[in-house]
């Protein structure tokens, strides 16, 4: 029971989203039915959020309360999760700070200490980038060679002051990286990479449908 | 000139060389973590600019809007995280400008829950009251809805079944504007600016299904996966990273961050090379040297 009924809503689920694609919408069943599943997939998405919610709250908690390795920054976790959400859920006719608009708490958290935080974290691979390009990237073979020639060719491409060098090496070097590297080489090799990816994702999803994949269902 | 500023300018000058020689004489990575500070904020300091060539790809989501009647439907996604907004949110900014200009009305909505409707908010209401422009009527931020593709699915039968409200809770039906728009099919352009897998969605799903063309501004990381598109005429135009949001906003007329950080760019990118190169050089030096003259 507990894995026939996932396997019957995951199979019909699947059905109805292939078979709406070839049908209209508005004069077939079955085109009308899928907006109406699609709200669902909606709804059951926000659950997952709240379902991600509660993981995360239960899992730090319960480390603060064993008071396990490091749990002042899980402390610090949970703290942030009521911060940002709390203000965020109360209605903004209490007061303009709630809600998620311009000038709310939550608004006033995100753009002040979120998105420097973020920006930062992000900001620090230019750092490691550098290092380990100096301290890594080696032409120790023929293959290592070309990725570096390669690299160094779009690097210098990309910026301004590298696309003025490029220029007085040859006038026309920007476009001609820009048509056989990127428009050539990197083209071929990611439409090949798309469509295996494509028919991974088909072929992954018939299983689903078909109940032979069944991780989903943690077996 | 102020004579101040020119011994600023030698001192700052100085100072990067003299980090770059440590950087490659001790291989010390502090060295190097300084030397990448340094010619971040130098160029800030200065206010260094270069000129930008403009790209084909670029050129094609410029004129591609261009190419839109006056007072268009336009949907501009904010697909991104607040740690990228570097690279995407001056492409944010440089399309509203672009559209704001053509009258177009401009729908704006999100797949990123943290942050995403913040952003969207702010850098939308920036833009509209510099054009005079009135929210409801000229623009609407419909905000964040949870599983995207769901979400982008269920608009094209529609916008209001996915979204009943905007993001402030207006019902869509009180908005002079949705008056207009009820599904993609009232939609002439869409501009995903996204700084992840998303874009994949926009053209599997809109583009491919429901005809709608749809241009793209991207993180410089992700860029090169989408030229593929681009070639396959499946993506109207794409933005790649700062140096495309840099050349859209010269042809916006309006250079702004993006230009500005193109320096700090060049010079890094010009620093990482000149590592690449000179760790090879050690490398090919130790390499040839003879093994016991290594071990002495």
């Amino acid at each position: 029971m507990r894995t026939t009924v996932p396997i019957i809503i995951a199979f019909l689920s699947g059905l109805v989203m292939v078979l709406a694609f070839f049908f209209n919408p508005e004069k077939s069943t079955i085109g009308r039915f899928e907006p109406e599943v699609l709200s669902w997939v909606t709804i059951v998405g926000g659950f997952t959020l709240l379902l991600g919610v509660v993981s995360i709250v239960r899992v730090n908690y319960g480390a603060v309360q064993r008071r396990s390795p490091n749990w002042g920054y899980k402390l610090a976790t949970v703290i942030s999760v009521f911060v940002m959400a709390l203000p965020a859920m109360l209605p903004t006719r209490w007061s303009p700070l709630f809600g998620t608009g311009p000038g709310s708490i939550y608004d006033w958290l995100f753009n002040y200490v979120d998105a420097p935080m973020m920006s930062t974290m992000f900001a620090m691979l230019a750092f490691y980038i550098a290092s380990a390009a100096f301290r890594a990237f080696r032409a120790r073979n023929a293959e290592a060679t070309l990725l570096l020639v390669t690299a160094t060719l779009v690097m210098l491409w990309r910026v301004p002051m590298g696309e003025a060098l490029l220029q007085n090496i040859h006038h026309d070097l920007p476009g001609l990286i820009n048509t056989y590297i990127m428009g050539g080489a990197n083209m071929a090799v990611q439409r090949g990479i798309i469509i295996g990816a494509a028919l991974g994702a088909a072929a992954m999803s018939l299983r689903i449908m078909l109940g032979i994949e069944r991780t989903y269902m943690g077996h | 000139m102020n004579p101040w500023l020119i011994i600023a300018y030698v001192l700052l000058i100085a100072a990067g060389a003299f980090l770059l020689y440590r950087a490659f004489r001790t291989a010390d990575r502090r060295y190097i973590y300084l030397a990448v500070s340094f010619f971040v904020i130098f160029p800030v300091l200065i206010t260094l600019t270069f000129p930008t060539e403009i790209s084909p790809e670029t050129r094609q989501l410029y004129d591609a809007v261009e190419a839109l009647p006056d007072s268009s439907n336009v949907l501009l996604t904010f697909d991104y995280y607040a740690s990228t907004l570097a690279e995407t949110e001056p492409m944010s900014r440089a399309a509203l400008h672009q559209l704001f200009r053509k009258n177009c009305r401009v729908l704006t909505m999100t797949t990123i829950p943290l942050g995403g409707p913040s952003i969207a908010e702010r850098v939308t209401r920036e833009l509209a009251a510099q054009y005079g422009k009135k929210y409801g009527v000229d623009y609407v931020n419909l905000g964040y809805k949870a599983n995207y593709v769901a979400v982008l699915k269920g608009m094209g039968s529609s916008i209001e079944a996915i979204y009943p409200t905007d993001n402030s809770g207006t019902p869509l039906a009180e908005l002079p504007m949705m008056a207009h728009i009820k599904n993609y099919h009232d939609i002439r352009f869409i501009i995903a600016i996204s700084d992840n897998a998303i874009v994949d969605y926009w053209i599997s799903i809109v583009r491919a299904q429901y005809g709608i063309p749809v241009g793209t501004g991207v993180t410089a990381v992700s860029a090169p996966q989408y030229y593929a598109y681009v070639g396959a005429g499946q993506l109207t135009g794409l933005l790649g990273g700062m140096k495309g949001a840099a050349e859209y906003e010269a042809l916006v007329g309006h250079p702004a961050r993006a230009t500005m950080g193109m320096t700090a760019q060049s010079l890094v990118h010009l620093f990482i090379i000149f590592s690449v190169l000179a760790g090879n050089a050690i490398y090919l030096i130790q390499k040839r040297r003879p093994k016991s003259q290594g071990q002495a």
